[in-house]
């Protein structure tokens, strides 16, 4: 077959669709079990995340036997049902606000995370249900709605989990997590209380697969509106002035609220040049993108690119983060013992001997005057 | 005013090896810490109680086998300290689902509380359900992940991260909102928010020679034997490969690029 | 503080395991600054003088050597001359640790020139603020520079004569007790400052690889290593030892100088072999082992001399042998 008649297939498909639409979900008599993800919403999409979460619950629910559903919280969020049918759910609720309630992901700019309604949502609509595996994913929204939904249903909860397998006599999901860090993982399960809840871990679980063809219909639901226990006053800024009659904290108003620094030592992500580093601009521009700090060897220090509170090495700084990138380093013995405990080096340098190597994860023989500008490029997307 | 802070301990992560390939984890020194959480929780309770004067009781965040973090609690400016001692049923091995129960309970002992603080997450585990749990089983409002905590009249006050972030023009305070609840509350704090103060050396040495400083309630008096049955189990470990390293990436610089930006998107979050 | 020697020795232990300045400073204060008023001071000294020094209120320093007497400490100068109801200091002190900013000094003054040590010289309680009292130089030392010595000037000052510590003329009885406690606790600095060079050496010893292999494959390293551990479990023992015997009143002079000798020869020994082990990268002054060093090797100096330790042994020795040594 060729594309054209592929496609003449696909668009008679798509008429018989809107002359017959397809039947809603069937819903079990007593809750239809079922692996349940709660979705996050960011930036008006769907999360990445919740499409993770997707993935692990497809994975769950064709070994158990069991349906994949979504829920969708807040506002102007019902066209993104359809994401998530397309990543794999066979059905979706919408809990639809008004513009009193909005959802966990505008919550902060006008109004804060208003728990209380979701809460109640969610617990009206897994008593009915009865799911056997609720996911959430590991962010603000999950971090507070999970635990207090687990706790009003008497479910266990297992949180920042990066992979799970089956206990399929139990029906159990042995869910594992890192332990300090990722040094190691435990792996937990919850024999018997139902729900099982989970937190998943963004970037743990593969994407799913997304079928564009899939679409469905999904259920709306009703919220009642409740007074949020927690109000937003204003930015840290605006809390300093705040009340200052009410203030009983004459050392907070000397002091006004200050986000605390981070030394570089300390620091998840760094980003350190060498003298092949070339472009200095780029190495600042790639710890942007990464939201990570700029450090060098001390051929950066000679160049005038960073301070000597910047240098790398067992006589400068020890650093440990998750991830560090060598631009152009070629790594003597002091400076690779210096980031010995970093999760995860990479290096870029044109020398294919460059010691560097030796101690990268990932290694990159290139001129990083070539790589950079492709790699912003990527990441922007 | 009172309020209670709850405390957990940690084993210390520089006494503990992790050997891959034999997949073990060796406990060369068997030190056991406070959990940096918890210990930014109890320097927000004592800067509230340096200006109001309120009263500061410690609790264990899971069954301990001895009192040293309550101790360690007193002797940095607690005004009581009580240890839940579990004869009953399955208590030693009690989860954060449990322990919501027992220490809202013990709360409910106590006369009730106006702030409750406690970390925001454990050292080790990484898990952070405890605080809103408690808080479900008291129906009071939370506040999670604050850096700063302070009371004003009948309410409390906290800067945390704006969720989403929010960019400002200034770049750091713009990050952050302030958020209030009226009191009862519970509130968590992120590790590393405060830095917490030393206990005092004459009262630390005191504390410890002192052998009724620490309150004992049996948890069996707190909470019936039913519910004492922990939720979840510990199914084994697991152990991440060993790192490979050297790992070359070959192509033109833009494959590279591509290759190099999929390995760091998984890694670095947000 | 109520956690007595061994409490006292294992915080001297601790603090010598991280920086040997701030361990000066504190041993000054306590080990012999306080000490002697606590040793010897009447009830009514020990609640006006230790009440602020135990709170950190004030700092005690410990005045004893003079340009001409080191070692030789019954050789002093410095004059005290009874007027009245007080009694007129007049002198100059060097090398004083926490000098420049003690409020509280013990001053050995000679009471009686005929007398020399037996009788003739008195321990004093001065306060930085009384008149007369000046600080003069600070040392440009070559290591433990995060501590202060400075040299005390004494332009006739007036001391009352209820700042005499013990009785008159039993100063130097007086100062010998104290230094014994000293010499304990900065053996157990020693203890710590030993360790964290151990410490340092096995680290580098298992990262640094040359040819091909880390170090810690080499026997001679193997060696070292093994050695210096030893020898710190050996001195650890010790120090512990002597404490208890402090704390349960037991004589420990003679003990607690091997503690001071041993430690001190110990600590150089084993910053030494860290030093060697690190080779070129330890000698870079932007590595901590260059700074241990030069810190290092002070211990065998100041609070009396190896040689002094080594005479204060032997003397006790042949005491009980019933041989009087003059040394």
């Amino acid at each position: 077959m060729d594309a054209s008649y592929l496609d003449l297939l696909m668009a008679q498909q798509e008429q018989a669709d809107k002359q017959h639409p397809a039947p809603e979900e069937e819903v079990a008599e007593g809750g239809g079990g079922g692996i349940w993800v709660v979705a996050d919403v960011v930036d008006g999409a769907v999360a990445p995340v919740t499409l993770e979460a997707l993935s692990a619950a497809r994975t769950l629910a064709d070994s158990l036997g069991a349906y994949v559903y979504g829920v969708l919280l807040g506002g102007g969020v019902t066209d993104l049902a359809q994401t998530l049918y397309q990543a794999g759910a066979d059905g979706v609720r919408v809990a639809s606000l008004t513009a009193d309630h909005p959802s966990p992901a505008q919550a902060d700019k006008q109004h804060p995370f208003a728990l209380e309604p979701y809460l109640k949502v969610l617990s009206d609509l897994f008593e009915a249900e009865q799911p056997e595996v609720i996911i959430f994913g590991a962010t603000r929204q999950g971090q507070e709605l999970a635990p207090r939904l687990a706790q009003r249903m008497g479910g266990g909860l297992i949180e920042h989990v990066t992979a799970v397998s089956l206990d399929e006599a139990t029906r159990t999901v042995q869910a594992s997590f890192p332990i300090y860090g990722g040094e190691y993982f435990e792996i937990a399960a919850c024999p018997e209380a139902r729900p099982q809840f989970l937190t998943v871990e963004p970037g743990a679980f593969p994407a799913p697969f997304i079928d564009s063809y899939r679409k469905g219909e999904p259920t709306m639901l009703e919220i009642e509106p409740v007074e949020p226990a927690v109000r937003v006053v204003g930015t840290a800024e605006d809390a300093d002035k705040q009340h200052p009659a009410d203030k009983q904290h004459p050392a907070d108003k000397q002091h006004p609220f200050e986000p605390p620094p981070v030394p570089l030592a300390q620091a998840p992500v760094i980003v350190a040049a060498g003298r092949q580093a070339g472009d200095f601009d780029l190495v600042k521009q790639l710890a942007a993108a990464l939201g990570g700090r700029v450090a060098g060897d001390r051929g950066a220090r000679d160049a005038g690119w960073i301070g000597p509170e910047q240098i790398v090495d067992v006589r400068g700084v020890m650093v440990a983060p998750q991830v560090y990138v060598a631009v152009g380093i070629r790594g003597d013995t002091f400076h690779n013992a210096a980031i010995e405990d970093a999760k995860f080096i990479v290096a870029i340098h044109p020398d294919p001997d460059a010691p560097i190597f030796q101690v990268a994860d990932l290694c990159l023989e290139a001129e990083p005057k070539e790589v950079l500008p492709a790699l912003l490029e990527v990441l922007e997307e | 005013m009172r309020m209670v802070v709850i405390l957990g301990r940690v084993l210390d992560p520089s006494g503990i090896v992790v050997n891959r390939r034999a997949g073990r984890v060796f406990v060369n020194r068997e030190e056991y810490i406070l959990q940096p959480a918890d210990r930014c929780a109890l320097e927000a309770a004592l800067r509230i109680k340096d200006t109001t004067g309120a009263e500061v009781v410690a609790l264990p965040r899971s069954p301990l086998p001895d009192d040293d973090v309550l101790r360690q609690a007193l002797s940095t400016g607690a005004d009581r300290a009580v240890y839940l001692a579990g004869q009953v049923g399955n208590l030693p091995h009690a989860g954060d689902a449990v322990m919501a129960r027992v220490l809202a309970a013990a709360v409910e002992r106590l006369g009730g509380a106006d702030v409750i603080l406690t970390g925001a997450t454990t050292l080790d585990t990484d898990q952070s359900q405890l605080g809103p749990r408690l808080a479900e089983a008291l129906g009071w409002p939370q506040i999670v992940g604050a850096w700063q905590v302070e009371t004003v009249n009948g309410r409390v006050q906290a800067v945390r991260q704006a969720s989403p972030p929010l960019v400002g023009e200034d770049g750091g305070k713009a990050g952050y909102v302030a958020v209030e609840a009226d009191l009862p509350a519970v509130v968590t704090v992120l590790p590393g928010a405060l830095k917490p103060r030393y206990p005092d050396g004459v009262r630390l040495i005191n504390i410890y020679r002192a052998e009724d400083a620490v309150e004992q309630w049996d948890v069996g008096d707190l909470v019936d034997e039913a519910a004492l049955r922990p939720l979840l189990e510990k199914r084994g470990q697991d152990f991440p490969p060993q790192r490979e390293r050297g790992v070359r990436v070959s192509g033109t610089p833009e494959e590279m690029a591509q290759a190099l930006a999929d390995a760091l998107r998984q890694r670095v979050r947000g | 503080m109520g956690a007595g020697e061994m409490g006292y020795c294992i915080l001297m232990e601790e603090l010598g395991r991280v920086c040997t300045s701030t361990a000066t400073n504190v041993g000054a204060h306590i080990g012999i600054g306080a000490m002697s008023i606590y040793l010897d001071g009447t009830e009514e000294q020990k609640r006006k003088y230790l009440t602020p020094l135990a709170r950190g209120q004030k700092i005690a320093a410990f005045v004893l050597t003079e340009s001409d007497a080191g070692s030789d400490a019954a050789a002093i100068r410095t004059r005290a001359v009874r007027e009245g109801d007080s009694w007129i200091l007049d002198g100059t002190k060097t090398f004083n640790t926490n000098g420049s900013f003690a409020d509280i000094v013990t001053v050995m003054a000679v009471t009686d020139p005929t007398l020399g040590a037996r009788g003739g010289i008195t321990a004093f309680i001065v306060e930085a603020d009384m008149p007369g009292f000046k600080v003069g130089t600070h040392e440009n030392k070559m290591g433990i520079r995060g501590s202060s010595t400075a040299e005390l000037i004494f332009e006739e000052v007036r001391v009352p004569h209820g700042n005499v510590l013990g009785k008159v003329g039993e100063g130097f009885v007086s100062f010998m007790k104290t230094l014994d406690m000293g010499r304990l606790t900065l053996g157990a600095a020693c203890v710590g400052g030993a360790e964290a060079s151990l410490e340092a050496a096995i680290h580098w010893a298992r990262t640094r690889k040359q040819f091909g292999l880390e170090l810690a494959h080499k026997q001679s390293v193997q060696w070292m290593i093994a050695d210096l551990a030893t020898e710190i479990e050996a001195l650890r023992s010790l120090v512990y030892r002597v404490a208890w015997l402090v704390d349960t009143g037991q004589p420990f002079s003679q003990l607690a100088a091997m503690c001071k000798l041993y430690g001190s020869e110990l600590a150089s020994r084993a910053i030494d072999v860290a030093l060697q082990i690190h080779g070129g990268l330890g000698f870079s002054r932007d590595y901590p082992i260059e700074r241990a060093f030069r810190d290092a090797r002070i211990n065998e100096i100041f609070e009396g001399t190896s040689e002094v330790q080594r005479i204060v042994i032997a003397s006790n020795i042949f005491r009980e042998h019933g041989v009087r040594i003059r040394p």
